[in-house]
């Protein structure tokens, strides 16, 4: 019985955490179907009529879309330079044989400890001197040097599965190491690459301090820093808007997250058991 | 790292892009902070070398003590959000039997949220017109006296700016948690409790010195996490009202962007980075100590045994 009483308490416990981490979210997207004048009277209170209206209008005026092809070239680009630069510096670092091969793979490592700010006045400079502010290029760029180190620690631990035999025997037919790479090696690391891509996709699609710094003309914003345009300064804000268009935003990477949940976990916590 | 191919051309190869990339966007930036934290620059003029004065005016100018303090009390914050929260509901989560998968689906959801929908989202619970979630609660249960606009009171300002931040990561910390603790040998606890071991003691004496990895690789990912809060503060207040809220990154971005200041901003992001790296050698020597040290009690105790 107090076994019993005990199991109860504990769901309730686990229960009024899982509201505490949710309730925001649901809020949120409860906020975006209401109409403006219900938010400014009774802002936590169901919605007594549900009205597509706010996303209709920000739809229409279009320049949430625009940010989000914005923040689909940032994240397509940084992500397809990740991918391709860890896989082939992590095979190189965990199949070849050199003696340097763990002096540089340490240097890797001590990247996960660097903060992005130090980057962001030299490579504001670097970028206001060649005329590349404003540009994708100009996010992609950070992006991937901090995404490095640790895509690189996930490819060469999963290389360290891939038996050195399976290589040798191409070897012995006479495979270069460049076909080893692209035929047997890459092939295999199916879930490496998944793992990464969800995982940079939801913090590059979320970053702010990048994007807010080297970002000034509104055709180049990401949705990140765009949305910003919707709150204005203090107290007048269209709440009604501002939350449709935050529901827009944060529906991308609820996507990935929810359909490879397993993976953004893995590579999250991979992340914290490596670092 | 044992590998067996010997080819050197194809080694660079491999090797080059993804190292270069590197080297160019991370330590290139490293070496130029340090390089521009010696000299006075605005951004347009030519730069001119002034040695060590910008740390020496750093050193002397008490917005930078504030906001280091106030740097430190976000820290302390955030880390006991995350940590205890995370690693308590982690050992709650390990006595449920059903359902656990679902829930840490849900207690992940905060941190794949943009951190402008999460300070607008705390924005709006904290604000008083119209009035917020917090305020309506303290009403609610009869509190309503404590009811402020959370946000511009200097006295809950920066408290208010380092919730979210702790909000956020906590759900991230409890599956980590979660994961380690039920890695856990189940043998071991049961050894335990027939020694007549409660739960409490299996939890100090067993469970937490073998998560001890775990706790070093978490501290350091809270600690130089915190130690660089940017967005939500930013967004929130930008370090006000006056200066309570400023943290070091916000500083660093306001002497650099706002007042063009570039040598005085990267004397703080250097600041800021060597703050980082003494924090992870602190808690690697920290908990080094403790190995050694449980190590040869070991070994004295074997000695009298034997």
């Amino acid at each position: 019985m107090k076994k019993k009483t005990l199991k109860i308490l504990l769901a309730a416990v686990i229960l009024i955490f899982v509201v505490i981490q949710v309730y925001p979210v649901v809020w949120l997207f409860l906020s975006s179907v209401k109409p403006s004048v219900e938010l400014s009277t009774a802002p936590f209170a169901l919605p007594k009529t549900v009205t597509f209206e706010n996303y209709r209008q920000i739809l229409e005026e279009g320049k949430i879309l625009k940010y989000m092809l914005n923040s689909v070239k940032v994240t397509g680009a940084s992500l397809i330079l990740i991918i391709f630069l860890s896989s082939t510096t992590g095979f190189a670092l965990s199949k070849f044989r050199f003696a340097c091969n763990n002096k540089i793979y340490a240097f890797f490592t001590f990247g996960i400890m660097i903060p992005v700010q130090i980057t962001l006045i030299p490579l504001f400079c670097f970028y206001s001197k060649m005329g590349i502010l404003n540009s994708t290029a100009s996010l992609v760029v950070p992006q991937v040097g901090f995404a490095l180190p640790l895509s690189v620690m996930m490819f060469v631990s999963f290389y360290a599965f891939v038996p050195n035999e399976l290589i040798e025997a191409a070897i012995m037919d006479g495979c270069s190491p460049y076909k080893i790479f692209t035929r047997i090696v890459f092939p295999l690391a199916k879930n490496t690459v998944i793992t990464i891509a969800s995982m940079y996709t939801i913090l590059i699609w979320n970053d702010f301090i990048f994007a807010n710094t080297f970002i000034s003309d509104n055709a180049a914003k990401t949705v990140a820093v765009g949305l910003k345009d919707y709150i204005g300064a203090f107290g007048r804000v269209d709440w009604g808007r501002t939350y449709a268009a935050i529901a827009v935003s944060v529906i991308p990477p609820m996507l990935v997250y929810f359909l490879l949940n397993k993976y953004v976990t893995a590579g999250m916590t991979m992340g914290a058991t490596k670092g | 790292m044992n590998g067996i191919l010997r080819d050197k051309k194809a080694f660079l190869v491999f090797l080059l892009p993804g190292l270069l990339f590197y080297v160019f966007s991370v330590f290139y930036p490293i070496a130029d902070s340090i390089r521009l934290s010696v000299m006075k620059w605005n951004g347009i003029t030519e730069a001119e070398f002034v040695g060590m004065k910008n740390y020496a005016r750093l050193l002397s100018d008490p917005i930078f003590y504030k906001a280091f303090i106030n740097n430190l009390i976000y820290l302390a914050i955030v880390v006991i959000m995350q940590l205890t929260i995370g690693f308590l509901f982690a050992l709650l989560l390990t006595y449920l039997t059903r359902g656990v998968s679902l829930i840490k689906t849900l207690y992940y959801i905060p941190c794949i949220i943009t951190t402008v929908a999460v300070s607008e989202l705390f924005r709006s619970m904290y604000s008083t017109q119209p009035e917020g979630l917090f305020n309506i609660i303290l009403e609610n249960v009869g509190m309503g006296a404590y009811a402020t606009s959370w946000l511009s009171n200097v006295k809950t300002a920066l408290v208010c700016v380092s919730i979210p931040e702790g909000w956020r990561f906590t759900g991230m910390y409890m599956v980590i948690f979660y994961a380690a603790l039920i890695s856990l040998d189940p043998e071991i606890c049961e050894a335990a409790k027939v020694d007549g071991a409660n739960g409490w003691q299996t939890l100090i004496r067993i469970k937490l010195p073998m998560i001890r990895p775990i706790l070093l690789l978490t501290l350091t990912m809270v600690m130089t996490g915190a130690l660089r809060g940017f967005d939500i503060p930013f967004n929130l207040t930008n370090g006000g009202p006056g200066n309570v809220t400023e943290l070091l990154s916000t500083y660093m971005y306001k002497k650099a962007f706002g007042a063009n200041k570039f040598g005085l901003g990267s004397a703080i992001a250097v600041f800021i980075i060597f703050e980082s790296m003494l924090v992870v050698f602190f808690l690697k020597q920290a908990f080094k100590e403790r190995d050694s040290e449980e190590k040869s009690r070991k070994k004295r105790l074997r000695r009298e045994k034997g």
